[in-house]
């Protein structure tokens, strides 16, 4: 509990620097009204459009001012859709932890028995294909693997939608874009996980007594293997959320990733900042919660 | 366990199979797309919807769905002139003052009838409150002056020759004036009501716009019984649910598409002209090398404009020597599908001004603001090179390269695409006169000034078209602004439906019929 609690101390200057940070990145990358007013824009009606909102004061000021309101919870309104900010972000986190989800599942659904038959078959052809395959899983850029995707699936053979979300057919081919490229990371985690304690002794022992290979592998290497497995998938809450930015955008997948990329394109700053704040927020929980997690399931670990 | 492995990999391989046999039916491509009969129609947009609040935002895309919902008092119609929306007629009483009769039996979306209060309120919010984007267009009006339920002035500050265009334009519709002070501005944003022959039905945002026929509109009843506005920004995923039937119109087709679509039986490609014009801007004052004219001649001369649009753009876009292109107020239709292209006299005139053995310039272009704005400054560059004019080019992502203009920080040249929302030449050429040029093309013939100056508010309106033809004529010449090319915009459509692109690329969405 005690370390939970340091922890979750330790958290409040991480957040603070990711605000300033964000604060002045947003700040530095060009002037939002500029990008609001049109080209015949008076410099008198862009001055009064910056004091309404409150871009005329000196930078610190405006970094207290947005701290003080950060802390009431208000994240101010964005500049596109005249809106809470905040509530827009929050309106896109069920589409992007959907889709998530979904990729997660993936993920799971082809590392798991990819990992496993590459590290029982070690140095075999299946062993060279996979890792080759996670190689180039890794390899391939999710843009372009979600546009061949919807060409080959969508266009030519007319199997998927092709963009949208509205319903469990839209969602399969963001999913098995985002996933594979997860996938093929955990593929190599798993395969080099078993591998490592396939060669321990109690495997050996296991073996000796005469046990069936199936539950060598399944029941005593597998459930060990999963430990690093396991913690390394919540660390992965990054990737995802990176992969959402790019997977959303090609699949027109109204989510926060697509919402991001648009705000940072139109300098709409209240909505890149109230994303990024709770995306620090996420990452920063999910690695909380997998080092807890590494704690639960190696008792070994003991809590400082 | 190796029983149990085979089959998971038979399942993977037959997995694989199933994929690349897709690949090998893809590639004989062109598969036709069906048509339907729904009454539904799906447009792809490239942004999803701005606001609700008509007069604070500045894009045509969201306009574009707006006037679907909401009525303006007069439509621009080009060539037609303008004609009764919401206005059953209007007189110019004098210089200052206008004079408007509504349509009865109007109803909003929620069954209150449009009356002359709903206009005051609406025109008087833009035009007197200055943090609203739409601000700057409307700022000239200065009262509306109820004189009735159907009947009102619109007074403005000063004789405004172009009001008429400025109330057929973004913000221009009319907005309830009881259901927004009754239930408030958050209430009307999530269910906007209007006038027009659809009304709101669900917003997913960055998703879909879904508006439905509205059955008690006052003119022609609905077409189509919903409208889905969809927000697809990837170029290529657009383009994929035209060939799959799942959108009946996408905009803004990347020119490298157009042998795909073209290839595929049940969707065509029509291209529009729009209101935006690409330029080079050139610095007239100054000590730098552009500020002699021979070089500005010899700079527009050593372009071929027609090569880079058969080239670059796929033949979408028409040359010009003027900005004000047909369909707007005051358009020099004779510069206009016309260019200059001679390198051979451009080297004549760069040997003429002292520049026999090459000059140096600086041109600052976006990077993707406009359809391949980077390639044609390059190739721009290289053809200058031909004539002995090196070329530093600058590229800026548009943010950057707008705080930059907004600045005047530019040096000899930037490349630069207009638009023009009003239809009427004194937007086009406001900022050619002496005071806003200051600073960017420092641009200074008094012939021109006073031309631009009296045609701003003469209210004699073939007189004024006179004088903006004649100041088009002298900026040609002058050349403060180096036009290339008038762009078009590309819309890929379905069979299925008969679509006419617009110059303002509006969708009115009942002008677009099932075939």
């Amino acid at each position: 509990m005690k370390y939970l609690f340091q922890n979750l101390l330790k958290t409040i200057p991480v957040l603070l620097l990711i605000t300033l940070i964000v604060f002045l990145l947003v700040r530095v990358t060009g002037d939002p009204v500029s990008l609001m007013l049109p080209e015949t824009a008076t410099e008198e009606e862009r001055e009064s459009l910056r004091e309404a909102l409150g871009f005329n004061e000196p930078l610190p000021v405006q970094y207290f001012t947005y701290l003080g309101d950060l802390v009431r919870g208000d994240f101010g309104d964005s500049f596109r859709y005249n809106t809470d900010a905040m509530a827009l972000v929050l309106e896109r986190l069920p589409a992007t932890f959907e889709l998530a989800f979904a990729s997660m599942i993936v993920a799971i659904l082809i590392s798991v028995p990819l990992g496993i038959l590459s590290a029982v078959k070690r140095n075999s052809f299946f062993d060279l294909f996979i890792t080759g395959g996670a190689v180039l899983g890794k390899a391939m850029p999710s843009f372009w693997l979600g546009i061949m995707l919807i060409l080959f699936l969508a266009v030519n053979v007319q199997i998927f939608p092709v963009s949208g979300r509205d319903g469990f057919q839209h969602l399969i081919l963001p999913a098995l874009t985002l996933g594979t490229g997860i996938a093929a990371e955990m593929t190599r985690l798993i395969r080099s996980s078993m591998l490592e304690i396939l060669g321990q002794d109690f495997i050996r022992t296991a073996r000796s007594k005469g046990l069936k290979e199936g539950i060598v592998v399944n029941k005593h290497a597998f459930r060990n293997a999963l430990i690093p497995v396991v913690t390394i998938m919540a660390l992965q809450t990054s990737t995802l959320i990176g992969g959402t930015l790019i997977t959303e955008t090609v699949f027109a997948w109204p989510g926060l990733g697509q919402l991001l990329v648009q705000a940072v394109n139109l300098r709409d700053m209240s909505v890149v900042q109230a994303a990024t704040f709770l995306i620090a927020i996420f990452v920063i929980m999910s690695n909380l919660i997998a080092d807890l997690m590494y704690r639960m399931l190696d008792p070994r670990i003991k809590y400082d | 366990m190796k029983k149990k492995l085979s089959a998971l990999f038979l399942i993977l391989t037959l997995l694989v199979a199933g994929c690349s046999d897709g690949e090998k039916e893809g590639a004989k491509g062109d598969k036709p797309v069906e048509s339907s009969e729904s009454k539904t129609l799906v447009i792809a947009n490239g942004t999803d919807l701005s606001s609700f609040d008509i007069h604070n935002h500045n894009t045509t895309s969201t306009e574009a769905v707006h006037v679907n919902m909401f009525n303006y008092l007069v439509k621009n119609g080009g060539e037609e002139g303008f004609l009764p929306d919401l206005a059953e007629s209007w007189e110019n009483v004098d210089e200052k003052t206008w004079s408007f009769k509504l349509k009865e039996g109007v109803k909003f979306h929620n069954g209150e009838e449009l009356t002359a209060d709903d206009v005051k309120f609406t025109l008087e919010r833009v035009a007197k409150d200055d943090t609203l984007l739409e601000h700057g267009s409307y700022k000239q009006i200065q009262e509306v002056v109820v004189k009735g339920d159907y009947e009102f002035d619109i007074v403005t500050e000063n004789s405004e020759p172009a009001l008429l265009n400025r109330l057929s334009r973004i913000g221009s519709g009319i907005l309830p004036k009881d259901y927004i002070e009754s239930e408030g501005w958050e209430v009307f944003m999530e269910a906007p009501i209007g006038s027009g022959p659809y009304k709101f039905k669900e917003w997913k945002k960055d998703d879909r716009l879904t508006l439905e026929a509205y059955a008690d509109y006052f003119g022609e009843p609905a077409k189509w019984e919903e409208v889905v506005f969809r927000s697809i920004p990837e170029d290529s995923t657009r383009v994929s649910e035209l060939l799959t039937g799942g959108v009946d119109i996408a905009v803004n087709i990347p020119p490298t598409d157009l042998e795909r679509i073209d290839a595929t039986d049940g969707v065509s490609i029509m291209k529009s002209p729009t209101q935006r014009v690409m330029m080079l801007v050139a610095r007239t004052g100054g000590e730098g090398p552009t500020a002699d004219p021979l070089v500005r001649e010899a700079i527009d001369l050593a372009i071929d404009k027609q090569a880079i649009v058969d080239s670059l753009l796929e033949g979408a876009g028409k040359v010009t020597r003027t900005r004000v292109t047909p369909g707007n107020v005051g358009a020099n239709e004779d510069l206009f599908g016309k260019t200059l292209y001679d390198p051979e006299k451009a080297k004549e005139l760069l040997a003429q001004a002292g520049y026999a053995d090459g000059l140096e310039l600086s041109l600052s272009s976006p990077n993707g603001r406009y359809l391949k704005d980077k390639e044609t400054a390059e190739l721009m560059a290289a053809m200058l090179q031909e004539v002995g004019i090196k070329v530093n080019l600058e590229f800026l992502e548009w943010s950057s390269f707008n705080a930059k203009y907004q600045e005047k920080g530019f040096g000899d040249l930037f490349f630069i695409g207009y638009g023009n929302s009003m239809f009427d030449a004194s937007l086009a050429l406001d900022r050619l006169k002496k005071d806003k040029a200051v600073g960017e093309t420092d641009y200074d013939n008094p012939e021109t000034e006073v031309l631009l100056q009296t045609a701003e508010s003469n209210m004699n309106l073939e007189e004024r078209n006179e004088q903006y033809k004649q100041a088009q004529e002298l900026i040609a010449e002058d050349r403060p602004q180096i036009y290339l090319y008038q762009l078009e915009s590309i819309y890929g459509v379905n069979d299925r439906v008969s679509f006419e692109p617009r110059l303002d690329e509006m969708f009115y969405v009942d002008n677009i019929t099932l075939k």
